[in-house]
């Protein structure tokens, strides 16, 4: 194994070899509440496709409407789904690499409680119309406050845990859960307070820091320290190259945070602003193709694992997905083509490819990888997790590339003025069904993988070895 | 140096927070103080009313900037589509946005970009285009907002702060505009 540094780059095996007992509550309720918001949100999440095609569909119900569903979709999956699952995992992952206790399992169910008690009442302010108007943060003051007070809680407990760590040497999903820690609360504040002071361009910029750091600074770090620790895990291989992993880690920090103004290229926003958010955007190939080629060189020999490894099926083809979407965004900066794909339906094409196709991905793997050892006892049916995984990578990928197909055309559309605005959203009207069955089959994928874990813990039998 | 973040903890934040602060301030900080005209208003320019401001606010809650922008950009199809009776529409620019708070310029076009859409269609448009869309634009995906049109006072609000979308540079020749 051609490792630079074997020690390091071998995840430790706590779970068996130290006799540290993990109680895990903290993360058993998180992973319990999100896998929840996952079904509830995926609801809505095909009711806001369905009225693309129907747009009578609940027209008549202020609360039902599109423009109240559709941040209530975006928020419910970003922060009630995959963040909550992303800390869940983490409160797994951390306390294992540091082969200690979590610091401190009441400071985990409390922050859990509060994350449950903020997203519920996100649902009822969402609905409700009290909407920010900002993307990503549309959640109203009192409620951005309860999120930075749970977001401390949560790095409290885990940097407590690194600091009492009985291993010196630091995994590379360490680095990284500490990098999200620091960069969220920075970005998050960015996002949702600095913009309180602003106006106009000045304000779009921030906004659109806090937007494209939300994807590139939160789930980012904290998806390849889940896919970091569970590519090696679940395939039973040493990670290929802890230096690799680190070219990645420093690059990510240092590029990332640059490139908030290329949602705005040929905008209302300074050219030399456009130009340095796009060189930053070109960059980012560097951490991405670094951490690509990590997963992909610590599968070597080991593929034929993806045959019957269902928590692998997703991590690697999460991985697929991370490339394709990362070699996508610096491909969109570019001015030319963000002429044609810019605003159109290309765009959440490519986004639903981030969070679901990647980082919802990891998540689901991490889960289905540990509620059976959270619990002590079998996976409820093997079977029904492999065709989880089908339905939701079936009906992503028709999602996906339905979306680049027809955006990319609406772009050439858009491009003709001669051709009148409803005429292009006319000829949309084939890929929204499309799109709109793509996206009832991802949802038959989450129910599966929903009922399966459901059935695991509530099921449970004492599995002996 | 970095690989001393792989053992101290204390070194991988400080390392963290000092590549993430290279770029942080010098991508959002910097730019208006380099860029005067994000926040000098344009000479046509007037801040909202207060009727106006009601109905920028009925606009953002109803999430009415997930479907629309407010840009017209630097593209000639852009310009074009803004434009009005065969006259192309000037670009958006920073100084036409200073009051906009928050700021409406959105990131998907599901129906066309508002920013010169003031004063194209007189209030009876509005009024029956709200009850239902497809009534006067077949094809339309947008949504039905009976709820806005039953109360007049919310109706009339949300008509005047639409009237004012791209006025700020007066650009029509023939200054027809509805009111």
């Amino acid at each position: 194994m051609p490792s630079n540094n074997v020690a390091a780059a071998a995840p430790p095996q706590p779970a068996k070899a130290g006799p540290v007992a993990h109680p895990d509550t903290t993360a058993k309720w998180f992973l319990i509440s999100a896998i929840c918001y996952f079904f509830i949100v995926g609801i809505i999440a095909i009711t806001i496709a369905a009225k693309f095609c129907w747009p009578e569909l609940l027209g008549t119900v202020p609360y039902l409407s599109y423009g109240r569903l559709r941040p209530l979709h975006v928020n419910g999956m970003l922060f009630g789904w995959l963040l909550a699952a992303d800390m869940g995992l983490a409160y797994y992952i951390v306390p294992r690499l540091c082969g200690v206790k979590l610091w401190s399992e009441k400071l985990g169910i409390a922050t859990a409680v509060l994350w449950n008690i903020i997203i519920l009442d996100a649902v009822v302010a969402l609905l409700g119309g009290y909407n920010q108007g900002l993307e990503y943060a549309e959640l109203p003051l009192p409620l951005d406050i309860l999120v930075v007070v749970a977001w401390i809680m949560f790095g409290a407990n885990i940097f407590g845990t690194i600091m009492t760590r009985k291993y010196t040497q630091m995994y590379v999903s360490l680095w990284y859960i500490m990098g999200t820690i620091l960069w969220t609360a920075f970005v998050y504040i960015t996002g949702n307070f600095a913009t309180e002071f602003t106006s106009g361009v000045n304000q779009a910029n921030l906004n659109w820091m806090y937007v494209h750091n939300a994807v590139g600074l939160i789930f980012t770090p904290i998806g390849l320290a889940i896919a970091y620790y569970f590519i090696p895990k679940s395939s039973e291989t040493p990670l290929y190259s802890h230096r690799l992993s680190m070219i990645g880690f420093w690059a990510l920090s240092f590029v990332y945070v640059w490139t908030g103004a290329h949602h705005m290229i040929h905008g209302p926003i300074s050219q030399w602003l456009q130009t340095i958010a796009i060189t930053f955007s070109v960059m980012l190939l560097i951490p991405v193709w670094a951490v690509v080629y990590n997963f992909f060189a610590t599968m070597k020999g080991q593929w034929h694992q993806l045959r019957d490894n269902v928590p692998l099926k997703f991590l690697m083809s999460g991985t697929v997905f991370y490339l394709l979407t990362c070699f996508q965004g610096p491909m969109h900066s570019l001015r030319s083509v963000s002429a044609i794909v810019s605003k159109t339906d290309w765009i959440p094409g490519h986004a639903h490819m981030a969070v679901l196709g990647c980082f919802s991905f990891f998540a689901i793997a991490g889960t289905y990888y540990i509620v059976p050892r959270m619990w002590n006892t079998r996976l409820h049916s093997d079977a029904l997790a492999n065709w989880s995984f089908w339905f939701i990578i079936m009906g992503g990928l028709g999602f996906f590339v339905t979306l680049w197909l027809g955006g990319f055309w609406q772009g050439w559309q858009w491009n003709n003025p001669a051709i009148p605005f409803i005429d292009t959203v006319k000829a949309l009207q084939p890929i929204w069904l499309v799109r709109f069955f793509s996206g009832v089959m991802i949802f038959l994928g989450i129910v599966m993988f929903a009922y399966n874990i459901m059935a695991t813990v509530v099921g449970r039998k004492a599995y002996v070895q | 140096m970095f690989s001393k973040a792989d053992r101290s903890a204390a070194w991988a934040v400080g390392l963290a927070l000092v590549m993430f602060f290279i770029g942080g301030p010098i991508s959002t900080v910097v730019p208006p103080l380099v860029d005067k005209s994000w926040g000098r208003p344009a000479p046509g320019l007037k801040p909202y009313t207060e009727i106006q401001l009601k109905g920028r606010a009925i606009y953002v809650r109803e999430g009415c900037w997930y479907c629309h922008t407010q840009q017209t950009r630097t593209l000639v199809s852009d310009t074009k589509r803004s434009g009005w009776r065969g006259v192309d529409s000037p670009i958006s620019t920073p100084d036409e946005f200073v009051y906009d708070k928050p700021h409406m310029f959105g990131t998907k076009r599901t129906g066309p970009d508002l920013s010169r859409v003031g004063g194209k269609y007189d209030t009876q448009w509005h009024r029956t285009h709200f009850r239902n869309p497809r009534d006067l634009v077949p094809g339309s995906v947008m949504p039905p907002f009976p709820w806005i049109v039953e109360k007049p006072e919310e109706f009339t609000a949300l008509v005047a702060y639409i009237q004012t979308l791209g006025r700020a540079k007066d650009w029509r020749p023939d200054k027809d505009y509805e009111k």
